[in-house]
């Protein structure tokens, strides 16, 4: 039986909400491992697929291992969080054996999830087609740069790729020089979102219809839906995105340049990024005012200076006219304030001002997140009590948080062949034995050797 | 190929899933989504239309609430209607319509609609598996909880600008650059979707609804990447680079000028270099006379390579400012070099690609007599196919369609409620 009948015959528990959803994770470095990481924080049992010769990106990434902690593909913090609250397998699937096993697998599971270049799946005998055999109501995602279909489906991308393809880069900067774009893989956070989004969607399409489906999602489309009005822009009204005073960098429109449009949303001034006191790499504070109100009342909030006073400030279209100017005024101000205490001042007059913060300032310093108990302590065998992100949302019929650690590589093999598939010990060592569950070049870790251990013990 | 984005009559995924959607710049994408995906999303507008109908750019920049292209783009297969919920009559209609609800998707000041008796318990009294999703700048508690905010101040406070901006070698004194689009309210609203999809599938087995706190700012912070993974592993704070990856370590750069005038972005340029593809690269480079001494056999050996980074970027700006952008990027990803053009909009319209999955939509607008090609969706979905059923809604258009003839209120009912103003 399976666990969808499971769930209709009301045995569902109600924990979370995707208790009883089984996923097989063949995803790796950051996009796709994201979005099953979400489903995992909804509930559902997560199992993420690897083989240890062709290790993933994020457990590898020696940036994020902390001092003291040996090295290795357990031991990365970046990883950690990526992977929370999955179980870990490790099958080649290349060999036939492997290959049986995970198809075995799959036939008890609901969701596959993979974001490999595109068709490779296919290639492996684990393409939609082969799987919706084995499992008629299966939903399979796959998150490829370019889709798995179209022309130029076999295109590569990483996150920064995919943004400068999608227009997302070309948005961001300051005008006459070349875009700065997004400091990260924005792509593969989004990306990861949208793949959690289309699992979710297609299951709720499953609980419609009865039916599974195959979802192929673009990372690079996926880009080009976020550039908010700069699309319909151009195949509307044709506008040039190389263009004089564009990108505005943090303001809304660049001193000068028409006063047109803004694709962040309403044309505004002041509108920018100011420093402020220590002068440190981010000290720095944003205020904005979306109104002739909000300017006076700024206005109030900086002790009414004389400069400010000055009629041509008084409307949007002077404050756009003189910005560099009025910044500049602003700026004299925000300088002698420390950024958090500027924000509680501003927003207590009702003027919209927020500091800008570092990974620092959010993990230590931002008293609403830590109101809202954003980072919660998990124990993880090589990194101890380590902080994981949790949910911006919160369901109030539902837990959901970090469900667990992630899995060390390989770590639920043995419970997941022998406990859920039935496998007999016999056939487990065999599987280590042939370089199934485990290369057979590469050491093997304290906790595999125990797992084969204990199936030894117990064949004996 | 398997599927398209057209072409047949399969309801949405989200068919059968009715949304009240009360909300502006913070969630309207939300709605978009799952509109777009077949679910029948109301929009509930205030008489005279929403403050997003007053957002440009303007349809040929003629500032008007029913062309905004801004609005346009954000309310795809919506219907609309309007209600003054501020007024008994106006608040007496949305209970009804809420009790015809799935969902109910509002972004209104923390603690604003219980006051005003439309609250989660009030509204699923009669209608216990209903959803309410509330999206917020900083959900609905804490000290930073009655703070306004925008895209901008979100972008900063959630750290995307600590991590974007330029090398200090490109501009001296660069401040953090807020990436453009909106995204604060994109990633939220993502996130918003995921929350709703985790309540409808529970609801689906349980008939429950539920409530949905839903932040902005905790949506932001969680969306830089690696940025927290590193200070928490190693207590170092990443510095803004032009183009590539905020980081603790000064990164060979990535972003090359070619000599068409365009910018072409090669991830990290030490990504997916070993022995063998440096081989291939350099072959290129040299049908070029552009390989400078990368054939040399010094670079068959990996930690050779590795330690290269720098030079290797060297190489590949002098080769890059030596060719047109096309012919880089796609010459590139046919040697499976996974480097990315920074197109613009002229770039993305008709990409053939893009076209062979259906992704410029066209869609009209009878009133304009006139269609406009949209963006697509991000997936196809192969059995139940994402689509724009309509253009956005004009203000108040389907007040008699769905007060009169789904409500049932009489044709004098409308005409009171016009009178008081409630609609």
């Amino acid at each position: 039986m399976t666990m969808q009948a499971d769930n209709l015959n009301g045995k569902r528990r109600k924990d979370k909400p995707l208790e009883g959803v089984r996923v097989v994770d063949f995803t790796w470095v950051r996009a796709g491992p994201w979005a099953a990481r979400w489903l995992a924080t909804l509930g559902a049992e997560v199992i993420k697929v690897e083989w240890p010769e062709n290790m993933d990106m994020l457990r590898q990434n020696r940036f994020t291992v902390p001092p003291g902690v040996e090295p290795g593909p357990n031991s990365t913090g970046q990883f950690a969080d990526t992977n929370a609250g999955k179980l870990g397998l490790s099958i080649n699937v290349r060999h036939p054996k492997g290959l049986d096993a995970i198809k075995s697998l799959i036939s008890v599971s609901d969701v596959v999830i993979e974001n490999f270049s595109s068709r490779i799946m296919s290639r492996w005998g684990l393409g939609y087609e082969e799987l919706k055999n084995l499992r008629p109501d299966i939903v399979y995602v796959s998150m490829a740069g370019f889709g798995q279909t179209g022309r130029q489906h076999y295109f590569g991308t990483m996150g920064p790729a995919a943004q400068a393809l999608s227009g997302l880069t070309h948005l961001s900067g300051l005008p006459g020089e070349q875009p700065a774009g997004w400091g990260w893989s924005y792509l593969d956070d989004t990306g990861g979102m949208y793949g959690a989004m289309c699992a979710l969607t297609a299951l709720k399409h499953r609980n419609n219809t009865g039916q599974g489906q195959h979802v192929d999602l673009s990372q690079m489309i996926t880009g080009i839906t976020l550039t908010g009005s700069a699309f319909l822009d151009k195949s509307v009204n044709g506008r040039e995105s190389r263009r004089e005073g564009y990108p505005p960098g943090n303001r809304t429109v660049w001193p000068g340049a028409p006063v047109l449009n803004n694709y962040r949303g309403p044309i505004a001034a002041p509108h920018n990024a100011y420093r402020t006191l220590g002068g440190g790499y981010n000290d720095w504070c944003v205020i904005a005012c979306l109104s002739d109100d909000e300017w006076t009342t700024l206005v109030g909030v900086l002790g009414s200076p004389d400069w400010a006073k000055d009629a041509k400030f008084s409307a949007l279209e002077g404050r756009l006219a003189n910005q560099d100017e009025m910044d500049k005024g602003i700026e004299e101000w925000t300088s002698t304030l420390a950024k958090y205490s500027l924000a509680d001042v501003c927003q207590a007059a009702g003027v919209r001002a927020m500091p800008v913060q570092s990974s620092e300032d959010r993990v230590e310093n931002d008293p609403q997140l830590r109101h809202r108990g954003m980072f919660t302590k998990v124990n993880h065998a090589m990194l101890g009590d380590w902080k994981f992100q949790g949910a911006p949302f919160r369901l109030d019929g539902n837990k959901v948080a970090v469900k667990g650690p992630p899995p060390m590589i390989g770590e639920h093999t043995s419970s997941i062949m022998g406990d859920l598939l039935g496998m007999s010990n016999a056939e487990l060592l065999e599987g280590y034995d042939e370089g199934v569950f485990w290369p057979e070049t590469t050491p093997k870790f304290p906790y595999v050797e125990q797992a084969i251990e204990e199936a030894k013990n117990d064949v004996n | 190929m398997t599927s398209t984005n057209s072409g047949n009559d399969l309801p949405g995924p989200l068919a059968g899933v009715r949304v009240l959607e009360l909300t502006g710049e913070h969630a309207q994408f939300c709605g978009k989504l799952m509109a777009d995906l077949g679910a029948d999303v109301i929009k509930i507008e205030p008489p005279g239309g929403q403050e997003t109908r007053n957002v440009g750019p303007y349809l040929n920049d003629k500032e008007h609430p029913e062309r905004s292209l801004y609005f346009w783009h954000y309310n795809t297969s919506k219907r609309g209607v309007t209600l003054d919920i501020t007024l008994p009559e106006g608040q007496e209609v949305f209970k009804k319509l809420a009790a015809t609800a799935t969902l109910v998707l509002e972004s209104f000041p923390a603690g604003y609609l219980p006051s005003i008796g439309l609250g989660y318990e009030a509204l699923s009294e009669n209608n216990p598996g209903l959803i309410m999703c509330s999206v917020t700048p900083f959900g609905q508690d804490g000290p930073w909880r009655d703070y306004k905010t925008t895209d901008l101040l979100h972008l900063a406070a959630g750290g995307q600008m600590a991590s974007s901006g330029y090398d200090v070698e490109d501009i001296p004194d660069a401040p953090p650059i807020a990436p453009g689009g909106g995204n604060a309210w994109h990633i939220v609203s993502h996130y918003a979707y995921i929350g709703i999809m985790g309540a409808l599938y529970h609801r689906d087995f349980t008939g429950e609804g539920q409530y949905i706190d839903v932040s902005a700012h905790e949506a932001c912070s969680l969306t830089t990447e690696g940025a927290i993974a590193i200070y928490l592993s190693t207590g170092d704070v990443v510095r803004r680079h032009t183009g590539r990856h905020a980081s603790v370590d000064m990164s060979p750069g990535i972003q090359h000028a070619t000599n068409d005038g365009g910018f072409i972005n090669t991830t990290r340029s030490g990504s997916n270099l070993t022995p063998a593809r440096i081989k291939i690269l350099a072959s290129w480079m040299d049908e070029h006379g552009l390989a400078q001494d990368l054939l040399d056999e010094k670079y068959q050996d990996l930690k050779v390579v590795e330690e290269a980074g720098l030079h290797f970027a060297d190489v590949l700006k002098n080769f890059f400012a030596n060719m047109p952008l096309v012919e880089a990027y796609e010459g590139g990803q046919e040697l499976n070099f996974p480097w990315g053009a920074v197109r613009t909009m002229e770039e993305i319209m008709g990409d053939p690609h893009l076209q062979d999955r259906e992704f410029f939509v066209p869609v009209e607008h009878p009133e304009l007599g006139q269609e406009f090609t949209y963006p697509g969706g991000a997936a196809i979905y192969n059995a139940s196919p994402w689509r724009i059923s309509r253009r956005a809604p004009l203000i108040g258009e389907h007040n008699q369609e769905i007060l009169g003839g789904e409500l049932g209120i009489s044709k004098t009912g409308l005409e009171a409620l016009q009178k008081t103003g409630a609609i």
